[in-house]
Parts: structure tokens; sequence; C-alpha cells
């Protein structure tokens, strides 16, 4: 497989520089609470990436009564067609993992969408916790 | 089958059956509307989204919303004759629902400052003035919710949207969608720890089994699970708890 997300915890030192990417790139303002990817502390010293895996069979979508997350074929992310999002917040309810917060200010949720196959937290991991492959 | 057709005089493609103001937008091209989602069936309330269209030589003004995609017509989305027209039916709009935040900076992009019409329709009590009578709400709670709690009410100047008889609707879920979609945001949600309260109903909460923070309602995660294809097991823990878990599981992946 081509275009692999690479999630690697072991590289990971909690710095959070791809939260602030994410919220950056793919927020409204910037603000942390806008990020996609998250950082869990799960010991000393010891952290994981908790971001969207891209599901084969994703729950959010099969949920979705709109159709409105939508597989991207050539990125393989499972993507919001916001226009056709009716903010019931189903989504964040199915998805077993959390990965996806709806956002009540814009009545939308938060989903990784890859950013098109060029992830900014990707490229901003300063410790090559997170590739593309 | 694919149709080709002209926006502003740019060729553009669009499947047939789709209408013209969704293959305008996906262009990138902009047209006001308040009352258009895609996830319904286009209504043609607000005819905001006026454009003139050209079709074998004869040209109408007509809202796009719910006009089909043809081959060979020709769409301008913006002149003086169009802004005119947008104008006044925001001026009519804005006599309606003059508290309308949405409505107020739309008809100030249209240099419509204040409305010389005065609204005849009866609004129950004092609240303010802020329905436009699309009907989105009800549409979506329809169509897409399948909940059918929201309906029109009452007839001319007596018309409003809400629920039947504007008393507490029983099939309502309180999913929430109706506000999400409002373009002038004027359905109230309010959120405890306890119960949502909506259209005039308290909702119990779907509590997380290992925190005990709301999930969702009860009746919408009943609904969902009755005409939708994940069982009640999907909607059990909140995301924080989620998460969590997920991330304990690939810790000890990873030692």
């Amino acid at each position: 497989m081509e275009n692999l997300y690479v999630i690697i915890p072991r590289n990971c030192t909690g710095c959070r520089t791809c939260e602030l990417a994410c919220a950056m790139v793919k927020g409204h303002d910037g603000a942390l609470g806008q990020s996609r990817i998250r950082v869990f502390p799960t010991g000393v010293d010891k952290y994981v990436q908790m971001n969207c895996l891209q599901c084969a069979e994703a729950a959010c979508a099969k949920a979705c009564p709109t159709q409105a997350l939508v597989r991207n074929e050539r990125t393989r992310a499972v993507e919001l067609d916001a226009g056709k999002c009716i903010g019931c917040a189903l989504c964040e309810a199915a998805c077993p993992f959390g990965h996806i917060r709806f956002d009540r200010a814009s009545a939308k949720p938060l989903k990784c969408d890859l950013c098109g196959g060029e992830p900014a937290c990707a490229k901003f991991c300063p410790h090559r916790a997170l590739e593309m492959r | 089958m694919t149709v080709k057709f002209t926006i502003n005089g740019v060729g553009v493609e669009s499947a047939a059956g789709a209408n013209v103001l969704d293959t305008a937008r996906r262009y990138g091209f902009e047209i006001p509307s308040l009352c258009h989602h895609e996830a319904v069936v286009p209504y043609g309330a607000c005819r905001l989204c006026l454009v003139e269209i050209t079709k074998g030589g004869r040209k109408k003004l007509t809202t796009c919303c719910n006009y089909e995609v043809l081959e060979g017509i020709s769409v301008v989305t913006d002149s003086p004759a169009i802004r005119q027209h947008r104008a006044m039916v925001l001026e009519l709009i804005l006599a309606e629902a003059p508290d309308a935040e949405p409505v107020r900076e739309l008809a100030k992009r249209y240099g419509v400052a204040f409305s010389r019409f005065e609204a005849t329709r009866a609004v129950e009590g004092e609240g303010p003035r802020d329905c436009i009578l699309c009907g989105l709400c009800a549409r979506v709670c329809t169509e897409v919710v399948k909940a059918d709690a929201l309906t029109f009410n009452g007839r001319g100047d007596k018309r409003g949207v809400g629920t039947p008889y504007g008393e507490a609707a029983d099939p309502c879920v309180g999913c929430a969608s109706c506000a999400s979609v409002c373009p002038t945001n004027r359905i109230a949600v309010k959120d405890t720890r306890d119960k949502r309260e909506i259209w005039g109903r308290e909702l119990a909460l779907v509590r997380c089994e290992s925190c005990g923070a709301p999930v969702m309602t009860e009746a919408h995660r009943d609904h969902a699970v009755r005409i939708g294809p994940l069982p009640a097991d999907y909607y059990k823990t909140c995301t924080a708890c989620k998460r969590k878990s997920l991330s304990g599981r690939l810790a000890k992946v990873g030692s």
C-alpha cells in the first residue's frame, strides 16, 4: 500500500506540535480545541497520538443519515461533505474510537481528512512520530 | 449522464438530475440562499437564489435551487437586475424576521438597511421575530431524520413552523438537527448533565457506561438503532472514554 498514514507512538515526545499544526490548518481560529489529532499520555514519558484511523468499514459513515461522510478513493480518507451534513452528531456517537468530535459552534463534526493526502500533522512532527509512507 | 451548460460564461458540467445551485457552488460561484440544504429536496422558499437562465433563446429570472440542470442553458448569477430583485426579496424577509442576525447581515450586503414593509404575521408571545418560515427544520426532520416531529402550522398570517399545535412533540428524538440547519439559528437547545431541552421537551440522556457523561439522547439512540445499520452497542460510551481506552490499548501494543 502507498500513501499510508503511520502513527509511531515510540517516537512521540508529547510536544503536541501535531495538534497545533492541525488546529492552524483545519481549525477556523487556530484554537487547539479544533485539532483533529490528540496526544494522549499513557504513562511516564509515554504518549500515543490519537487520530482517525480511516476505518475500512467506517461506523461514522454507516451511521450518517445523509451519506455526508464519504471515502476519498485517492487518499482513502473518509471525508466530510459539509454541504450534506445536517449536524445530528450521530457520527460522533457512533465512532468506536472517539476520533470524531462534534463542534456545536459550527454544528459540524471535526474529522480528519488527511489534508487531501498531505497531512499537516505529519509534515510538522519534529520526531518522525507521524509519517506518510 | 452528464449535462453541459454555462454559468457566467464558464463551461460547467453536472450529473443529470442535479440542480443549478449545487452545481454553481461546486464550481465556486457565489449565490445567496437561506432555505437550501443538499440533504433535502429543494423547496424554493427564500427566493434568494434568483438567477437569470437563458434556455432556447428565452431569458427568465428564476430560483436555481429547484431548477434542474439542462443541456445548453446559460446561467447568469449576478447582474444589477438580479441584485435588485434579491434586495427586494431581502426587504420582505427582513420585515418577517427583523431580529434574525444572518438575515440582517445578508440584507446589508445587498444595501438593505431597513424594510419598508410591516409584517402582518401574528407571532405568539413576545419572542424575537426571527423565523423566515422556510421550513428547513421541518423538512430535515421529516426527510432525513425521519422523526416527523416538526411541521408548518396555521395559515396565512398565522403560519408558523414548529411542533403540531405548538405543543411538546412526542416524536421528537432530540437530535437537534433542526437547530443545526436553521438558517437564522433560532431553535433553542439546552444541554445540561441530566437532560436535553428542545421544543418544550425534556429528553433523558444516554450516559457513558464508564464515566457517566452524556452521550446522546436516549430517544435519538433508540431511533438510530431502529432505522440505522448500527446496533445500540455503538452508542454506549462517550468520546473521551473511547479515546482513553484505545490509547491504553495502543500503549500496550507498543511496549
